[in-house]
């Protein structure tokens, strides 16, 4: 409950003077929201207690739109008052934009006037910029960023102070810049925490967000998992291999690599790339594939995406229609082996007529639903039939049942992305597929 | 009236009979009868002690009295340990059959000429004819030293069983008298590659040729004890079966295999933690042309053969620990009785102390399960015994694992050297809860054979509870009822005493196995209502149900031996009754807090955590706790 909290009320923070203007119509709204009963309240005390109210208020009727309209001024306001900030940042970025470079004009800024004059519209145009220096990542910076904040000047001298709100804009500002280290996922460190203290000491609201933050994130850091590295590798096949890994859910899922990527140039001076192919596939799909009945089609779909943080990559699956119930065989229990009396070394299964209780019977009933069969996935380098294919006749060569069955391509381009919503997913494939489907046995 | 009559008179004789004569002795005609008959099992008696601990009950009858040997078999049995003990002491060199990992010649002549390889072989084909009992005895001698034990148990507890449990006259003709002195020695092909405990998946096959006079045998066996000596083998695969409905089936069955059959090869034997002396192989079978005269039993009918073979040949395990661990007890004992440690011997410390009576209560309660378990086998009628074996084996291999190691602890550092025959015994014994079946396969045999036997009985009343009769609820309630206000009577104790009754001496710890087993028959009842038959999956469950019922066979076990002693006025039988209400003492406890946990919602079953811990974990395959040294800011 905390955070969100906690971010409302820096956002209310902003607010303040909206709430000053329309005072009526809040000490209303706040009425409702805390249920008091008294019909004037005294105007001054709702107003303090905006720093306290229940996430319910922002979306009360009638104060819903002022909020919004207030906010939208207030941005064309900020909009405008940041021109010349921006400006500051072209000037002295040049064309070359990197970490150093924004060091450079923090350092610049710190230099040019010891008052620190309009540092608040600064930092506000700094934190904007930053991943636009490719610096969103780095506490490093973000502790420089801090440093432009004059120290002591901030800080409470005594309770009334303290009570109140001290700075609010300069508070405001240090709580936007660490609102934007969450966002990015960046853990402040002691030297954010000794910043914020010597610039706008203990009892503040940045600290005070500093503290939520550090409760929260170390919490939350391991929390999935299924972690992806912040920096992943560059190079496609590796990319593949993760990608992969993730998605097959089992441990003993073999990866094979059908084809490294290569670029030839042929006598005639074309050039003739391959693309890399990478299959993967676990013993219980390779076994299960190895049963599939030959006179049911196989299919290669996709290209299906994956996130990868901010990337995006695609891969194919080989896959079939779940079995009809008519085909599926039961294995026969052999009471030699499974009965009370005869099994060799203990009972697999006891014959008697009663159930699991009710009391200990924790299985949740959830119907059966019986997904397609997906016997391999593979990524490629290029999503053409051609380079599937290739790794259809590779899958061949570990399961030679492959060649007998009819594999049909169900391809969608890349480019055409709508394509793959608009078309529906069971569709039977269309005649222009429907060529395909000898196409291993010719690779056999 | 007149039968009350009938019955009050026949009590004395009975007692009478049961306290101060042996049962035993009397059955030693019969055994002879039987032996020659063994493959004859119309008159299949089933004893059912430990089965009907399931359902709460005290078979006395068939645990008292502790079984007994005549005094002319005692003798012949004094006579023939005398020289084998005396070649295990002086002509074997436990320590060199370790390090070059075999067992020499002269050695092998030595147990050839002694007659052990044909311990149980009748008499009629040059063995010694001997019963379980005596066999027993025999392997206290024989496991000081790990690799001959495991060498003679391969071949004749298990190699050489089939054929003298199931083979035909000509079988046995044939094959026995060879085997039986020592000229060839035999194996038990069994486990596969694929297939360790589950014997089911067998993958070798045997297919008939076409002139239907042979069997051409194709497959590969793993850990053959024996497999690189063996000159006959008991071999299973799979043969194509034709049923009553003239469906082709795939059976078991056994053969016998001789080497001279050609395409049997043997691999190299593997290096192995302990019983390095005994020679463990791979034996691959390549188009071996078995001639159809050499199936066991008949074709299709390999598991029974195998069931039985493994299913008798386990209680010999208690017998072997016990003699070990009473030799060791020997060993360390010299040594802490002459250390010297802060101006005390070793032995006047508290835990050293407790560390002997570690070993003398395991060996003392091996013992008595061993032999308890082994005169139930030579009873008359071919008992299935094979809970009870079951039961010594795990109980005795794992006592075996716990006293050498406390024995080597006894010798702090100097027993983990290789001057010290300690660290050998460990690595011996290890084997003992892996083979002839794993612990943890035989406490599922255990628990869920016996659970199916009680289910027969229990289902139609837990299933009028649970129809929500009235009738059998109001039963049920008064029934627990009554349970909570007396103290259960099996008629161990006197407290409703009659004279047919047998008394077991030790009244405290007889009414500690009474309190036991009643509330282990209501705990089965509990778990077979709430599990049904969806028990076996329960394998947490089943671990403890078999635990404790372990436990009671030992407290049984312990308790008529230790009643006969006295009875009898054996030499420090004071002795005995001090352990055996040590240890019923301890394993009560152990078996209340195991019955605890097989309650629904008490703290104690924490069964369901186990398996989360472990499932966590196996998604991963590894370790997944952080370092402790790790930090996230």
């Amino acid at each position: 409950m905390n955070v969100p909290r906690y971010l409302l009320r820096v956002q209310c923070i902003g607010c303040a003077p909206i709430f000053f203007g329309t005072g009526g119509q809040q000490v209303a709204l706040f009425a409702r929201a805390h249920l008091q009963p008294s019909a004037k309240p005294n105007i001054y005390g709702q107003i303090l207690r905006v720093f306290h109210r229940s996430a319910v208020c922002p979306t009360k009727g009638g104060y819903q739109g002022d909020y919004e309209t207030a906010l939208k001024e207030k941005e064309e306001e900020k909009a405008n008052s940041l021109i010349t900030q921006d400006d500051f940042f072209e000037r002295m970025g040049g064309d070359f934009k990197s970490k150093n470079e924004f060091l450079q004009i923090l350092d610049a800024f710190i230099a040019k006037d010891v008052r620190r004059r309009g540092h608040v519209d600064f930092i506000y145009a700094a934190l904007k910029k930053m991943p636009e220096f490719g610096v969103q990542y780095d506490i490093a910076v973000y502790n420089k960023l801090l440093e432009v904040f004059p120290k002591e000047v901030f800080v409470p001298r005594n309770y009334i102070q303290k009570m109140f709100n001290h700075f609010p804009r300069q508070q405001e500002c240090g709580v936007q810049v660490l609102e934007q280290m969450s966002t990015y996922g960046v853990m402040p460190n002691v030297e954010t925490k000794v910043i914020l203290a010597e610039v706008f000491g203990l009892q503040s609201h940045p600290v005070k967000k500093l503290r939520r933050i550090m409760y929260w994130f170390p919490k939350f850091k391991h929390v999935s998992p299924y972690p992806v590295p912040h920096v992943l590798p560059s190079d496609p096949l590796e990319i593949a291999k993760f990608s992969l890994t993730r998605i097959a859910a089992d441990l003993d899922a073999k990866i094979t690599i059908y084809q490294y990527p290569s670029t030839d140039l042929t006598e005639t001076g074309e050039e003739v790339t391959c693309p890399y192919i990478v299959g993967i596939q676990s013993p219980d799909q390779h076994s299960l594939l190895a049963k599939h009945n030959p006179s049911r089609p196989v299919f290669v779909e996709g290209p299906f995406n994956l996130w990868l943080r901010k990337k995006c990559v695609h891969y194919y699956l080989l896959r079939a229609d779940p079995i009809p119930a008519e085909e599926k065989v039961e294995e026969e229990i052999d009471p030699e082996l499974f009965s009370p009396h005869q099994s060799l070394f203990f009972p697999r299964l006891l014959n008697l007529d009663l159930e699991l209780d009710l009391g200990d019977d924790y299985s949740f009933d959830v119907e059966d639903v019986e997904n397609d069969l997906v016997y391999a996935m593979c990524m490629v380098g290029k999503g053409d039939e051609v380079t599937l294919s290739k790794w259809i006749s590779g899958l061949q060569e570990s399961c030679p049942v492959l060649g007998q069955i009819p594999t049909v391509f169900r391809i969608q381009s890349m480019n055409s992305s709508s394509d793959v919503h608009e078309k529906p997913e069971h569709s039977e494939p269309n005649q222009n597929e429907e060529k395909e489907p000898e196409r291993s046995k010719g690779v056999q | 009236m007149s039968l009350n009559k009938i019955c009050a008179l026949s009590r004395p004789v009975r007692l009478g009979r049961s306290l101060f004569t042996a049962r035993v002795p009397q059955t030693r005609d019969y055994l002879h009868h039987f032996q020659s008959r063994r493959g004859i099992r119309s008159s299949s008696r089933c004893l059912a002690y430990a089965k009907d601990l399931f359902l709460g009950k005290i078979n006395k009858d068939e645990v008292f009295p502790y079984p007994e040997i005549s005094n002319e078999e005692l003798d012949e049995l004094k006579q023939l340990v005398q020289p084998v003990e005396k070649f295990f002491n002086e002509s074997v060199d436990s320590e060199k059959i370790d390090r070059q990992a075999v067992i020499s010649d002269e050695t092998m002549r030595g147990l050839k000429e002694l007659g052990l390889f044909g311990i149980q072989i009748p008499e009629e084909y040059g063995g010694l004819g001997l019963s379980n009992t005596m066999y027993a005895r025999l392997g206290e001698i024989t496991a000081l030293d790990g690799s001959i034990a495991v060498t003679l148990a391969a071949h004749q507890a298990i190699g050489l069983k089939g054929i003298l449990l199931f083979g035909n006259d000509a079988q046995k003709e044939k094959y026995l008298p060879k085997l039986a002195t020592g000229e060839h020695i035999a194996a038990f092909c069994l486990t596969e590659p694929g297939s360790g405990s589950d014997a089911g998946s067998i993958q070798t096959r045997a297919t008939l040729t076409e002139d239907g006079k042979h069997f051409l045998l194709n497959g590969t066996k793993f850990w053959i004890s024996n497999g690189g000596l063996a000159d006959i083998m008991t071999v299973f695969a799979r043969t194509e079966v034709v049923d009553k409905d003239g469906k082709k089936k795939d059976k078991i069955t056994a053969f016998i295999v001789e080497r001279a059959f050609g395409g049997v090869i043997s691999g190299k034997p593997e290096d192995k933690l302990g019983i390095r002396g005994s020679n463990t192989c791979e034996v691959a079978f390549e188009d071996t042309k078995v001639p159809i005269e050499n199936v066991i039993g008949e074709v299709g009918g390999g598991f029974k053969v195998a069931m039985n073979i493994l299913n008798n040949g386990r209680f010999s395990m208690g017998s072997a620990g016990a003699g070990v661990i009473k030799k060791l007890i020997g060993l360390t004992a010299e040594y802490a009785g002459s250390r010297k440690q802060f101006n005390k011997r070793l032995s006047e410390f508290g835990m050293i102390q407790d560390k002997f009576a570690t070993m003398t209560i395991y060996a003392y309660v091996m013992e008595s399960m061993a032999y308890l378990t082994a005169g139930m086998m030579d009873r008359p009628g071919l008992p299935d015994c094979s809970l009870e074996a079951a039961m010594v084996k795990i109980f005795s291999s794992e006592g075996s694992w716990i006293c050498v190691s406390e024995a080597l602890q006894i010798l702090g550092g100097l027993g983990f050297t290789k001057n010290y025959p300690y660290e050998r015994y460990l690595r011996d014994c290890r084997i003992l809860q892996i083979f002839e079946g794993t612990n943890e396969i035989l406490r599922m045999f255990v628990a869920l054979t016996g659970m199916q036997y009680a289910g027969n009985i229990l289902t139609g009343k837990i299933k009028e509870m649970k129809k929500g009769n009235i009738a059998a609820f109001v039963e049920l309630m008064s029934q627990k009822m009554m349970n909570s206000m007396r103290t259960p009577d099996l008629g161990l104790t006197g407290t409703n005493w009659k004279s047919s009754d047998v008394i077991f001496f030790p009244q405290e710890s007889a009414k500690m196995l009474e309190s036991n087993v009643f509330n282990f028959g209501l705990t089965v009842e509990s778990l077979l209502s709430r599990y049904g038959k969806t028990i076996v999956d329960e394998q947490l469950v089943l671990k403890n149900v078999a635990d404790v019922l372990i436990n009671m066979y030992a407290m049984t076990a312990v308790l008529s031996r230790s009643t006969r002693s006295i009875c009898i006025g054996l030499r420090n039988h004071d002795h005995e009754i001090l352990i055996a209400n040590t240890f019923c003492n301890d394993a009560h406890f152990k078996n209340n807090f195991m019955m605890t946990q097989l309650r629904r919602d008490v703290p104690e079953n924490d069964g369901n955590s186990i398996k989360k811990i472990a499932q966590e974990v196996l998604a991963k395959r590894s370790y997944i706790c952080s370092s402790p040294l790790e930090r996230t800011f």
